[in-house]
């Protein structure tokens, strides 16, 4: 069985990815960059950890990062390298891949072996498909999205050291700007209101978060509301880019239904779509369809929900 | 440097696109503006096209043309609540070339067109929405598309029924419901071995149904399928006016989906898909609601003009909207050699029309609208509709002979005198 | 200095249909991604401040792409770099990398390469990464803001948790984020002079050797199965009430 490595620089993915690695089977190691709560963290819970601890090495020049997994997938004998598809991980990914002559497959959300194959879905055509793909060849880049996988759970976890020495960084980190901390998450909601840009201004969004209050909702959006219109933080947002939700109710309010939106939303039990298009691709995907202003519409539901 | 065009065009549907192809060919600089993503993208029509009258205005278009099927079995049906009458026709002059209609996806047909058009020097600019006209000296001099100002000696308003331009240029009022229908349309993706099967079609034939009565519960309009490649063309035209005043207060949408469960029309769409939803306004206010056709400086062609018709078992309108982008051309053309673009001038474009099919249909069918509202029409003498069939849906490559002469042929004399209330009307056809 | 921008000719993906859950690609126009569009977008900025010299556009497609650049060209790029092949139009990464790179080492002085994060249709964010492996450039990924200053760039990237501003050294291949900037339509008359500007045109079987070999293979691409009531509800109170009868509020 082929050796896998797995890398990512959040404790929470790199354990996602443990699971995964267990799907496809054979050994996998973990390698942990400069990181010694993650390692202890990790081996924790049951994986095999190698321990790189080298100060020239900075997480930000993906290119050296790169050339430090390549050092190390020879050294831990690992074809196969799985990494997180978040930013830092999908921009790995491709140069690894390029680095070491493998292919790669990105935004993997699911992963069956199937004889020597290891099928991975992605979503393709801006999500209008799902696409299921392998990897020719032994030598393998895999990045998963997160939260496809649970987090792993195992035991007789160890930590060993690896040395992999390397030229410094040409990249520098000038400043780093956390996100103001946001403790919403989505993606686990039973009950989401979603907003789009049929959202007339920002002092609308109390009646939306009163109506998502009344019914034990989470207020999401479309990705310009966000990234745009910067109304709420990018963890909000549903979609390709954003979170792929599977909540038991969806509300969507003013949102178009182009593709990159709908396969975040797709998997909801029932979908309620308020658009005044009544030609809006979102109703050809809702189960109750209501052509009306979604701020008229609002201030009703308020009303009779009370 | 400013740059000055001799003709714009505002819509990219076909009576925009014929306009541009033929003033391209004749070497002028005619810039087309559409504010679709593509020409044909949101164009909705029955779709089937005549080409007899239009064929030598185009003579190098039909030959690659990317039509769907050639009509060779024409049928009408007369509904009734709970049981219907169908009438097939197929002559073996249908199915012989050049054939005389088509089926047709504009969608298709319209890229397509915008191409040859382009070819032929055309400039066509897509995503362009003319929100307003340019005015010099008392006359139309450009149009003004998102901010921007273009100039052109002459504009051709060819942006479809609810024209702003020609309303802008102060051509036309805003319109009065009777003069519209609304139409509706699904196409239904099916396998073609199933088409050809379920229709009974040979090789690349196709079947135009019509269907008439209970569709519309009774008001002015029809139901229509029309087979293309791999889809059915499948729509209810209904008249807006009817539909404001009905009693039952029944919708569009609701009379389509009632249309599609009727036993007859499910079984002909059984299976399929539905790919694409349309809804979209038809000028059938015939000759009296026309706009005026020419001003200082501007020509108006294609619905835009009102140039459509719904004589009841079917709409036309491609071929008006085709010829009249023609004759438009023919008139900035001759307004070019003359250096002149006054009304005065343009008038030629009226003329043109007049000696043309196009109004002499018009004219003809004057009076249709009003005389086909009579349900009684098609709900006593459903035996005629098969006998004058033919010639009703023959179109010749000049104007249509009149419906009486084409009805009286056909009838004896009893029932002649039970007709006689009816047939005073029919006779203004 | 010139900045190179990597754009992907993609179908539109809002009219593709889907039949029998398989895409359907015929007579879909073909157009840019979007978010190439904000990388477009971002070089032309350099340029406007005085940053850049030229803003050449380089794209790999098939023959449509003569017609479909004409949309970059209007949008603000001096020149177009074309490479030409039947089989380019949705080949896979490591071929287009190796593609554009071919490209890149024939245009003259490029100083930054812009890609976006990822293309409109595959959207697997890999190309921009290849390519500066195999140039062995510096990157700078999912980038918010680009600044020049001299030889260096300084760049924002925008991270699922926070903000990095990090200083690389130029040459550089930088991809960006579609919150970059809003990217411009271009008027008429701008599109109508892009058909006269600069096209370098080169078919793909004369660049060097391109290792073809097929890393990935699909077995499937279909759309989910999906079936939705589609009820069409009147008014509010009628759509608390659905919602009402299925348990859901
Ligand atoms: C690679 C890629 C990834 C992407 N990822 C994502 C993603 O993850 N998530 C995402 O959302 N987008 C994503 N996008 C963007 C996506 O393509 C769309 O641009 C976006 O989803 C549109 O957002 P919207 O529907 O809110 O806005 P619009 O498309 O502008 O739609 C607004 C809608 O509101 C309606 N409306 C207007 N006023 C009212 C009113 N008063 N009441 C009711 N309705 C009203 C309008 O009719 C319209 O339908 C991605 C794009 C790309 C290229
Ligand atoms: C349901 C239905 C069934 C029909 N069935 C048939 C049939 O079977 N046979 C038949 O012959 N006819 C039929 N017709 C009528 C026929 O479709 C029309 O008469 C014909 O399409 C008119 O062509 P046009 O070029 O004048 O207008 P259109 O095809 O409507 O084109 C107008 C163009 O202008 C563009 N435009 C509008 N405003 C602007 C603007 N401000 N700036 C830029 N561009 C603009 C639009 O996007 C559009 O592309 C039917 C119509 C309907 C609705
Ligand atoms: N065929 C291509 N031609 C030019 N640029 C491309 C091509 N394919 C991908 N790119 C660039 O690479 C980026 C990432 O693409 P992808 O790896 O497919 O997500 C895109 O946003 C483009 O900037």
């Amino acid at each position: 069985m082929a050796g896998i490595l797995v890398f990512s620089d959040r404790t929470n993915l790199a354990l996602e990815i443990l699971t995964a690695a267990g799907v496809i089977g054979g050994t996998a190691k973990v390698l942990v960059i400069n990181n010694d709560e993650q390692a202890q963290a990790l081996s924790d819970a049951g994986a095999d950890v190698y321990k790189l601890s080298n100060d020239d090495i900075s997480l930000a020049d993906v290119g050296q990062v790169a050339e430090v997994l390549k050092e190390a997938a020879e050294k831990l004998n690992a074809d196969i390298i799985l990494l997180s598809s978040n930013r830092r991980g999908k921009e790995l990914a491709g140069r690894l891949a390029q680095k070491i002559g493998a292919g790669c497959l990105t935004d993997v959300s699911a992963i069956n072996v199937n004889g020597d194959k290891i099928e991975c879905q992605r979503n393709a055509l801006g999500g209008a498909t799902v696409a299921t793909q392998y990897i020719n060849g032994d030598k393998k880049v895999i990045a998963v999205s997160p939260r496809s996988f649970a987090p792993f759970a195992g035991s007789g976890g160890s930590i060993n050291e690896i040395d992999i020495t390397i030229p410094a960084s040409t990249v520098k980190v000038l400043e780093v700007k956390p996100k103001a901390a946001d403790t919403v998450d989505i993606a686990a909601a039973e009950k989401l209101v979603i907003v789009g840009q049929g959202l007339n201004s920002k002092d609308d969004i109390p009646m939306i978060e009163e109506l998502a209050a009344k019914i034990g909702a989470e207020v999401a959006c479309s990705k310009p509301v966000a990234t745009d219109k910067k109304w709420f933080s990018e963890e909000h947002v549903v979609g390709l880019s954003g979170k792929i939700c599977k909540p038991e109710l969806a509300i969507i309010l003013g949102v178009s239904g182009q593709v990159q939106f709908t396969v975040g939303i797709r998997d909801a039990k029932v979908i309620a779509a308020v658009n005044t298009d009544e030609n809006a691709t979102i109703n050809t995907m809702a189960d109750y369809v209501l052509t009306a202003d979604l701020h008229e519409v609002v201030k009703e539901m308020n009303e009779i929900l009370g | 440097m400013e740059e000055r065009f001799d003709a714009i065009i505002v819509g990219g549907g076909l009576a925009g696109l014929g306009a541009a192809y033929t003033l391209a060919s004749e070497g002028l600089e005619v810039l087309l503006l559409e504010r679709g993503d593509y020409s044909g993208a949101k164009n909705v029509t029955g779709g089937r096209i005549y080409v007899n009258p239009v064929r030598d205005m185009y003579p190098d278009l039909w030959k690659k043309a990317p039509f769907e099927r050639f009509i060779a079995h024409e049928e009408v049906t007369v509904m009734a609540k709970e049981r219907s009458i169908t009438v097939r026709y197929s002559g073996e002059e249908l199915k012989k070339e050049p054939y005389q209609s088509y089926s047709i996806l504009r969608a298709k047909f319209d890229r397509w067109f915008a191409k040859q058009a382009e070819r032929k020097g055309a400039m066509i600019v897509t995503k362009s929405k003319v929100d307003d006209l340019i005015r010099e000296n008392g006359r139309i001099a450009g149009v003004i598309t998102g901010g921007e100002e273009l100039k052109a000696d002459v504009v051709i308003a060819c942006d479809g029924v609810l024209s702003l331009t020609a309303e802008k240029a102060g051509l036309r009022s805003p319109g009065n419901p009777k003069d519209y229908a609304v139409g509706v349309k699904e196409v239904i993706e099916l396998d073609p071995a199933v088409i050809e099967d379920r229709f009974a079609l040979a090789d690349g034939e196709g079947a135009a149904r019509l269907f008439m009565g209970e569709v519309t519960k009774g008001m002015f309009g029809g139901g229509f399928l029309y087979t293309n490649k791999e889809s059915i063309s499948l729509g209810l035209v209904v008249s807006i006016k009817e539909l404001m005043e009905n009693k039952q207060g029944i919708e569009i949408p609701v009379m389509f989906e009632e249309f599609k469960n009727r036993p007859e029309i499910a079984a002909l769409i059984k299976g399929g898909q539905t790919a694409e939803y349309s809804a979209h306004v038809i000028p059938e206010g015939g000759y009296k609601a026309l706009t005026r056709l020419y001003g200082d400086g501007i020509l108006v062609a294609g619905d835009a003009a009102g140039f459509a018709m719904n004589i009841g078992v079917t709409v036309r309108g491609m071929e008006y909207a085709l010829a009249s982008g023609y004759y438009a051309a023919k008139a900035v053309i001759k307004a070019k050699e003359k250096g002149d673009f006054s009304a005065k001038t343009l008038s030629i474009y009226e003329d043109m029309l007049k000696s043309s099919f196009v109004m002499r249909d018009f004219i003809n069918f004057k009076e249709a609208p009003h005389v086909l509202e009579n349900p009684r029409f098609f709900n006593y003498y459903p035996e005629l509709v098969g006998n004058i069939m033919r010639d009703l849906y023959a179109v010749p490559a000049g104007p249509k002979e009149k419906l009486y002469p084409t009805v009286k042929r056909y009838l004896g004399f009893k029932q002649l005198w039970a007709m006689a209330g009816d047939m005073r009307k029919v006779m203004k056809i | 200095m010139n900045v190179v921008v990597a754009m992907k000719q993609i179908p539109d993906l809002q009219q593709i249909r889907i039949k029998n859950r398989q895409p359907v690609f015929d007579d879909v126009p073909l157009t840019f991604g979007s978010i190439d569009k904000n990388a477009l977008e971002a070089g032309v900025n350099l340029k406007e401040n005085g940053l850049a010299d030229k803003v050449i556009v380089l794209s790999a497609g098939n023959e449509d792409l003569e017609d479909t650049i004409k949309e970059a060209l209007a949008a603000g790029a001096d020149e177009a770099f074309l490479i030409l092949g039947d089989d380019l139009n949705g080949a896979e990464s490591s071929v287009i990398a190796q593609v554009l790179t071919a490209g890149i080492k024939q245009i003259e002085d490029v100083g930054l390469i812009l890609f976006g994060e990822g293309s409109g249709d595959n959207y697997s964010g890999q190309v921009g990464s290849r390519v500066a492996e195999i140039l062995g450039w510096p990157q700078v990924g999912y980038a918010g803001a680009v600044k020049v200053e001299g030889n260096k760039a300084v760049v924002t990237r925008v991270l699922e948790d926070a903000e990095e501003v990090v200083e690389v050294s130029l040459p550089a291949v930088i991809t960006v984020v579609s919150g970059i900037n809003e990217a411009r339509i271009p008027s008429v008359t701008q599109i109508l002079k892009a058909g006269k500007k600069p096209k370098e045109i080169v078919e793909e079987d004369e660049l060097d050797e391109i290792n073809k070999d097929a890393l990935i293979t699909t077995v499937s691409n279909l759309a989910p199965e999906s079936d939705r009531k589609r009820v069409v509800v009147k008014s509010t109170a009628e759509l608390v009430d659905k919602l009402k009868s299925e348990n859901m509020i």
